[in-house]
């Protein structure tokens, strides 16, 4: 045993890497051991445990001819007479559900390259699996400036501030900032950049596809050693809440904004409450439900002040 | 003896069979069962579970078709073996870095590319670069779209009984798309608001999914009001998001002050009302004005609610 305490992998685990590594190895004419160990993700001393177990496995009656033969010489590694083990097993539904969801995200990400051989293998692996690809799973993400997501990426691997034009969309208001943007990543069907914000003077996320534009400084800093644990908003329980009545042609509004209750009203449609921290929010939610929803508890003359507003530009 | 070998030689035993094994052929043939009946049953039990919940498709039949309670087991290798997909080493890395750089909630881990040759990606650990939350029914329902069998479930009012077509992941929510039977026609639901487990129903194979076009259009084409092409000025601030939400194609004017006219034709106008009105008052319909007039109805309409 090693003297390193090492994680112990279950049985389980074993088992199914085991299952994976007979079919590779006996496929190449043996291999090296560092390449297989890099490829199955274990030590050395795993795949000698591993060959050692196997060399005793086999066909009933167990004698010499039917049981696996293993060899390691010169950092080399033969895996004979397992012809049963010469294809691994299939993939399971959830194996091929995300690896066919990942590999369809990273496409997602502007500036990809829907030829490349990630879009290849995607397309090889689907076909395993028994699905079409652009059929069966669709990821979809707010699309961004390519330049905008390309400045920041480009930043957070260089520690390099940036100066950036940003539109808080909850406020209906622009800002310039200057941020050390430390990671860019998609969550929740948007992407977003964390970073430290030099005009709050905290660290902050800024959703990309609101950044009106993005430009490297010649500044650098210092990343943090420990990256913040900023999370994609999530209501609290003190944020301002709305109630509105629905008339039955905006019930999609139930399924497609995040309302915490609803109640069925006796004169048809809903009452729902629903979390509005910011104005703009809310009255963009108003102005396209129209006279479909009604403000009953909160700020109730939300929608006929934007529409007084909106109406001034037409006149 | 370990358990593990005994996992792996009893695999190797029902994979190697052309005939179903009893389970007195396989206490005989597999070491490392106790003598005892009753205890080798309850081992052999768990150990068919264990394989079970890897994916090990092993199959039971009846020996004797007059015998209804004798059974035998085997694997079927076509049922076994993953077929070759064929990846090119370069397809394999760029598969194995999707599946580092990108995490999806309550998905396992590395097996699946292991199945498929194993790491091939170069360097250090790769940094996260985008996260896909999970969903209750996510694994099933796309374990009943690639065989193309029917699922029942609850959704809000109702059972449903669907042909399910396409997992869609869309402003953060996860979908399914699919033939609703008793209503007659294509729906979606979201995951998160099926009550209840999910069934399958019915034969695999028992539906031929539609073919999906290209991407989705937006929601302002998907209509049937009389085609019409909108000019739609956007301050600055929003020029940017505009033009990625309706595509470079559509700008007809960049104006010195940054702000932009978009020519966006329109076949659903309820669709593209909203879209204008999510720019609350940074953007302005120009024409034609019939369209500009519309909106102008609408919005006074709200002022005198």
């Amino acid at each position: 045993m090693a003297g390193v305490a090492v994680p112990r992998v279950s049985a389980d685990d074993r088992l199914r890497r085991l299952l994976a590594l007979v079919p590779w190895v006996a496929a190449h004419d043996g291999p090296t051991v560092e390449e297989v160990c890099a490829r199955f993700g274990c030590t050395e001393q795993d795949l000698v445990e591993d060959l050692e177990l196997l060399f005793v496995c086999g066909l009933y009656p167990y004698t010499p001819d039917v049981l696996i033969e293993t060899d390691i010489a010169d950092g080399r590694v033969w895996i004979r007479y397992a012809e049963y083990f010469s294809r691994p097993l299939r993939l399971t539904p959830d194996e091929g559900l995300a690896l066919l969801a990942k590999a369809r995200t990273l496409l997602a990400v502007p500036g990809s390259d829907p030829t490349g051989p990630l879009a290849r293998g995607l397309v090889k692996l689907a076909r395993v699996v028994g699905v079409d690809p652009d059929e069966a799973l669709e990821i979809e993400i707010n699309p961004v400036a390519t330049e905008v997501i390309d400045v920041m990426r480009r930043a957070v691997s260089e520690h390099r501030q940036v100066a950036m034009e940003y539109y808080s969309f909850g406020r209906d208001s622009a800002t310039s900032r200057v941020v050390d943007p430390y990671s860019v990543f998609a969550a929740s069907g948007q992407w977003y950049v964390s970073a430290f914000c030099h005009t709050v003077d905290d660290e902050r996320l800024f959703r990309l596809d609101r950044v009106r534009s993005a430009r490297p400084l010649d500044a650098t800093f210092a990343a943090p050693a420990v990256a913040p644990d900023l999370t994609v908003y999530e209501p609290q329980p003190d944020d301002p809440r709305v109630e509105l009545d629905l008339e039955p042609a905006a019930g999609w509004v139930i399924e497609q904004y995040p309302v915490e209750r609803v109640e069925d009203r006796p004169d048809g449609g809903w009452r729902v409450r629903l979390v509005a921290s910011e104005r703009a929010w809310l009255e963009r939610l108003l102005l396209r439900l129209g006279r479909d929803a009604r403000v009953v508890a909160g700020p109730v003359g939300a929608a006929q002040d934007a529409a007084g507003r909106l109406l001034s530009r037409y006149r | 003896m370990s358990r593990l070998e005994r996992l792996i030689n009893l695999t190797a035993a029902l994979l190697h069979t052309d005939r179903l094994l009893t389970a007195d052929d396989l206490h005989e043939r597999v070491p490392g069962y106790a003598d005892d009946r009753n205890t080798f049953r309850r081992a052999f039990e768990r150990d068919k579970e264990t394989l079970r919940d890897m994916g090990v498709p092993i199959s039971v039949g009846p020996l004797d078709p007059d015998d209804p309670n004798a059974l035998g087991y085997r694997i079927r290798r076509d049922e076994y073996y993953l077929p070759d997909p064929g990846l090119e080493p370069d397809e394999l890395a760029a598969l194995h870095l999707a599946a580092s750089a990108v995490r999806l909630e309550g998905a396992g881990g590395v097996e699946a590319l292991w199945k498929l040759g194993g790491a091939v990606a170069e360097g250090g650990p790769v940094a996260e670069l985008a996260a896909l939350p999970g969903a209750a029914h996510l694994v099933s329902l796309f374990g009943a779209i690639s065989a193309r069998q029917a699922v029942r479930f609850d959704y809000r009012d109702a059972t449903r009984e669907v042909d399910p077509f396409r997992l869609s992941f869309r402003n953060g929510h996860w979908y399914l798309a699919g033939l609703d039977h008793t209503r007659g026609e294509e729906r979606s639901f979201r995951l998160d608001r099926i009550v209840g487990g999910v069934t399958r129903v019915g034969e695999p194979g028992a539906f031929e999914r539609p073919a999906v076009t290209g991407r989705q259009p937006p929601p302002w084409l998907l209509g049937g009001d009389e085609p019409v092409t909108a000019r739609l000025l956007v301050d600055a601030d929003q020029a940017g998001w505009a033009v990625s939400q309706v595509g470079p194609t559509r700008v007809e004017e960049r104006r010195p002050d940054g702000s932009v006219v978009l020519a966006v034709p329109v076949t659903n106008r309820s669709a593209f009302r909203s879209f204008v009105l999510g720019f609350l008052d940074h953007a302005e319909v120009l024409g034609p004005t019939e369209l500009r007039a519309e909106l102008v109805e609408w919005l006074e309409s709200l002022c005198h609610a």
